[in-house]
């Protein structure tokens, strides 16, 4: 049946017998039809279904315990709510590329720095496929205090920053739940200097102090991804894996939140204007010469997958918001660029963190991606679809081999500038890293503890870390964290648009309990999605969220409470189910 | 690294799967069966080579297809996993009620080499046989379990409990407590391979040969209905698969057996002699 418009008279007499009666025999046969019409033409509202997508455990048991817990307060509240189980990268493909989610719960590889919100919400991106803004999310005053926090310094930007945290806060585009703690489990016997650098970025594998005779580096590795593709523009394989940042140089790199020179031997910031120098005589794997061409090539690039070759410009799905911040850059020679930038001093030099690319290797992937019998949408170049294996960078790891989910094995690079005399940065200690891949934590601790690996490079999941038992071999291996586990909301779809709606959402998450209950403690709420040292005071955990308190308290959810807040927020129940009009 | 890892374990199986055979062969083959298995086992291998190549074959597509899989699933496969969480719940958590540490091992031992043997035996005893059609029909039956479970994989995509209810099944799971299995499981399939279980229809096939065969091997029929029984649990009990899954690979293997009588004549080399000869096939060679 239709939604009950007045059946045509050639129509048999059955059959509009039948639409009188759901109209209502009464109303239809005292004529008025124009009141039949105001009944039945308003659509019906149902119960509000929703699908949360998320990560299997095998992928990220902390994810899919969270979006159970998710599931289960919203059910509570009068939602219909099914969960969406997706392979690593086919979540990241569901809700990076293609905003297939109503919901989802998972990491956010987060940032030291704050910017990364930039690309996260700016509503410029909300059309685009990748990291930059997935929720859709589109608040012209937010977008105003990204970019006004991007050309500050010093204390403007903190003041800057407070206020766009407030009003995140606020808004909730996503719910931060929580900031898990990283532990690796490492073999101390074969080297030493573990943790003096981040193990989740390149300077954690360079300078490890090898013992007599050890040449070769071992990680046990639980994604298998790294092993299936090694393109560092393509969203739905990378997230906080250094492996790539070894191959590929970058101009800076990071430690503890501090920018220092890499390939860039130095550089000068002058209102918006960064001359930068490049270290002489370098080479990628494949012995071209890396000159300032790369670098120019490698951001515009980033800024055009299709270098300008597409009726629009097509942006990669990673690295958006620090190219963006390129306004444009002036080759001087082989060595000396300028780059002109829409940022402060601080800004600019994450701009630097990018990886260079060749260009002799990727220019002819600026074309649009063919795949036989497989139409590929608008924007999905070469560039972005190829598994780019052998990867050709300068690092100080060149690609040696890989078997699919099994390793990849990188070599030294003997040419790279760390190795030379007078540079006094970290360099390859070792001939070989071989990253195997070995998908569970229980069984890359014990690949560890039976000298079957010198670390589990990825980040342990937090049920194994009660049980872990260093001995005088091995440790455990704390780093800090600035990944979050959160809850994302499409804002494309009703009724995740309305911030009135997220909030009482957010308010059904009691965070220090998830904690204790999903992450056993190894994790901190968190109200912000940045580090402790940029959170602001009014948005600092104590003891409750500050943003979107709990409704309830000890994981209890006060259902009452909660329901009514869906209904100050304008959203009424009908027979206990939360009725929404889609 | 990894690759130790599996081949520590294959080794591992492949001796104990090995002994198993030794003392069953010796058990419930017996020393006539082998005498004249090794003088007449030239005409039973060229009646049985069709059906043994098909099975290769089928094993093979199984290979390639592991590699395939996952990029065809994604396209034209159904998203089943909550369906079956609505449909039965957590009703495999009931094992986690009665769970102990020696059930835990019985079930590991049972998943892993239990199953393999249970697999492999049926193959020994059967081509001991005089008459080679319950060899064939066996090994007809095997390839069928993989076919069909292989076009459902495609078809259905679904996580098992333990992707699902991971801490709830801390304690039983396979793969935490025996972490060096994975690796070999790993090697034969992928984590949304689970409707229909495999373990469940072929063991579960193995035991209705083993009912079919009790005459000529009346003590095997029991050995094989405990194991098979206790496959189809242990994929439970270690959080593997759901109840559904199990039902559905009961259903194929009886399907599967059923679908063996049909397609495997008596005599198949004369058979096939007279369809090349296009002549119509007389009512006595078939089932």
């Amino acid at each position: 049946m239709t939604d009950g418009t007045p059946a045509p008279s050639e129509r048999p007499r059955s059959r509009r017998a039948v639409l009188a009666g759901t109209a209502g025999l009464a109303v239809a046969t005292s004529g008025c039809v124009r009141q039949v019409r105001t009944v039945v033409n308003r659509e019906a509202v149902d119960q509000l279904s929703v699908t949360i997508v998320t990560l299997p455990a095998d992928g990220d048991r902390e994810g899919i315990r969270l979006a159970r817990e998710v599931a289960a307060v919203l059910e509570a509240v009068g939602v219909d709510v099914s969960i969406d189980m997706r392979s690593n990268e086919e979540f990241l493909r569901a809700v990076l590329i293609n905003h297939e989610f109503d919901l989802y719960v998972g990491r956010h590889p987060g940032s030291t720095d704050p910017d990364f919100l930039y690309e996260a919400l700016h509503s410029v991106y909300a059309e685009e496929s990748g990291w930059q803004n997935p929720f859709g999310y589109a608040n012209l005053q937010l977008d105003d205090l990204l970019e006004a926090q991007r050309r500050a310094d010093g204390e403007e930007r903190e003041a800057i920053l407070a206020e766009l945290l407030e009003e995140l806060a606020r808004e909730q585009p996503f719910a931060p739940i929580c900031v898990p703690e990283e532990h690796r489990f490492v073999r101390t016997d074969r080297f030493d200097g573990w943790g003096e650098a981040h193990p989740s970025t390149r300077l954690g594998y360079l300078d490890l102090e090898p013992g007599d005779d050890v040449d070769r580096l071992r990680t046990a590795h639980t994604d298998a991804r790294i092993s299936e593709n090694l393109n560092p523009l393509t969203a739905e394989y990378r997230d906080y894996e250094p492996f790539l940042e070894l191959v590929y140089d970058s101009l800076a790199t990071e430690r503890d939140g501090e920018i220092e020179p890499w390939l860039a031997e130095d550089w000068a910031y002058d209102d918006g204007t960064l001359r930068v120098r490049l270290r002489e005589d370098c080479r990628f794997h494949d012995d071209e010469p890396l000159d300032s061409g790369d670098v120019e090539f490698t951001y515009r690039l980033l800024q055009d997958s299709e270098l300008g070759g597409g009726e629009s410009s097509s942006p990669p799905p990673r690295y958006r918001g620090l190219a963006a911040a390129v306004e444009a850059i002036d080759v001087d020679g082989d060595l000396d660029l300028e780059f002109e930038l829409e940022a402060g001093e601080a800004v600019a030099e994450r701009v630097l963190t990018v990886p260079i690319l060749p260009e002799h290797v990727w220019s002819e992937r600026a074309a649009p991606a063919t795949v036989r019998g497989v139409s590929v949408a608008q924007g999905a170049t070469e560039a972005v679809t190829t598994d780019n294996v052998p990867p050709i960078g300068s690092g100080p790891f060149r690609f040696g081999s890989r078997t699919e989910r099994e390793h990849v094995t990188l070599e030294r690079f003997d040419d790279h500038f760390t190795r030379r005399e007078g540079v006094d940065l970290p360099e390859a200690s070792v001939e070989e890293l071989r990253v195997g891949i070995d998908p569970r934590s229980t069984s890359a601790i014990e690949l560890v503890n039976t000298d079957g690996a010198d670390i589990t490079s990825a980040i342990l999941e937090t049920y194994v870390l009660d049980d872990l038992e260093p001995a005088q071999e091995t440790m455990s291996l704390e780093s800090p964290s600035w990944t979050f586990y959160h809850l994302g909301f499409n804002t494309r779809r009703a009724p995740f648009a309305n911030a009135r709606f997220r909030r009482a959402v957010a308010g059904l998450l009691d965070k220090d309990w998830l904690v204790d209950d999903v992450f056993h403690g190894y994790a901190e709420p968190t109200a912000t999605p940045v580090t402790e040292e940029w959170t602001p005071e009014g948005l600092a955990w104590n003891g409750e969220d500050p943003a979107t308190p709990f409704f309830g308290s000890d994981g209890d959810l006060d259902v009452e409470a909660a329901r009514e807040a869906f209904e100050d927020a304008g959203f009424s129940y009908d027979d206990g189910a939360l009725r929404v009009r889609r | 690294m990894d690759g130790e890892v599996l081949t520590r374990v294959l080794t591992q199986v492949a001796v104990v799967v090995g002994l198993l055979l030794a003392v069953s062969i010796a058990a419930f083959v017996g020393r006539d069966r082998l005498v004249a298995t090794a003088r007449e086992w030239r005409p039973r291998i060229r009646a049985s080579a069709p059906a043994f190549a098909v099975l290769v074959v089928v094993l093979w597509l199984n290979r390639v297809m592991r590699q395939a899989g996952p990029g065809i699933s994604e396209r034209i496969g159904l998203h089943m996993t909550e369906t079956f969480y609505d449909l039965e719940g957590e009703f495999v958590l009931v094992f986690q009620s009665i769970a102990t540490g020696e059930l835990t091992a019985y079930f590991s031992f049972i998943y892993v080499y239990g199953y393999a043997f249970l697999l492999i035996f049926p193959g020994v005893a059967y081509f001991a046989l005089s008459e080679t059609r319950t060899f064939r029909r066996l090994l007809t039956a095997y390839s069928l379990n993989y076919v069909i479970g292989l076009a459902f994989y495609l078809l259905i995509i679904a996580y098992g409990p333990r992707n699902v209810m991971p801490e709830e099944l801390t304690v039983t799971m396979l793969y935490d407590n025996s972490p060096e299995y994975q690796h070999l499981t790993r090697e034969v399939n992928r984590n949304t391979n689970v409707f229909p279980s495999l373990h469940t229809s072929l063991a579960a096939t193995v035991g209705i040969f083993a009912y079919e065969t009790r005459s000529s091997y009346p003590y095997w029929f029991p050995v094989a209905a405990v194991l098979a029984a206790s496959v189809a649990i242990s994929t439970m009990y270690l959080g593997i698969h759901w109840a559904i899954d199990v039902v559905a690979g009961l259903v194929l293997a009886g399907v599967c057996v059923r679908l063996s009588g049909t397609l495997v004549g008596r005599r198949p080399i004369a058979r096939l002699r007279r369809y090349l000869d296009r002549r119509p096939a007389s009512p006595d060679d078939r089932e």
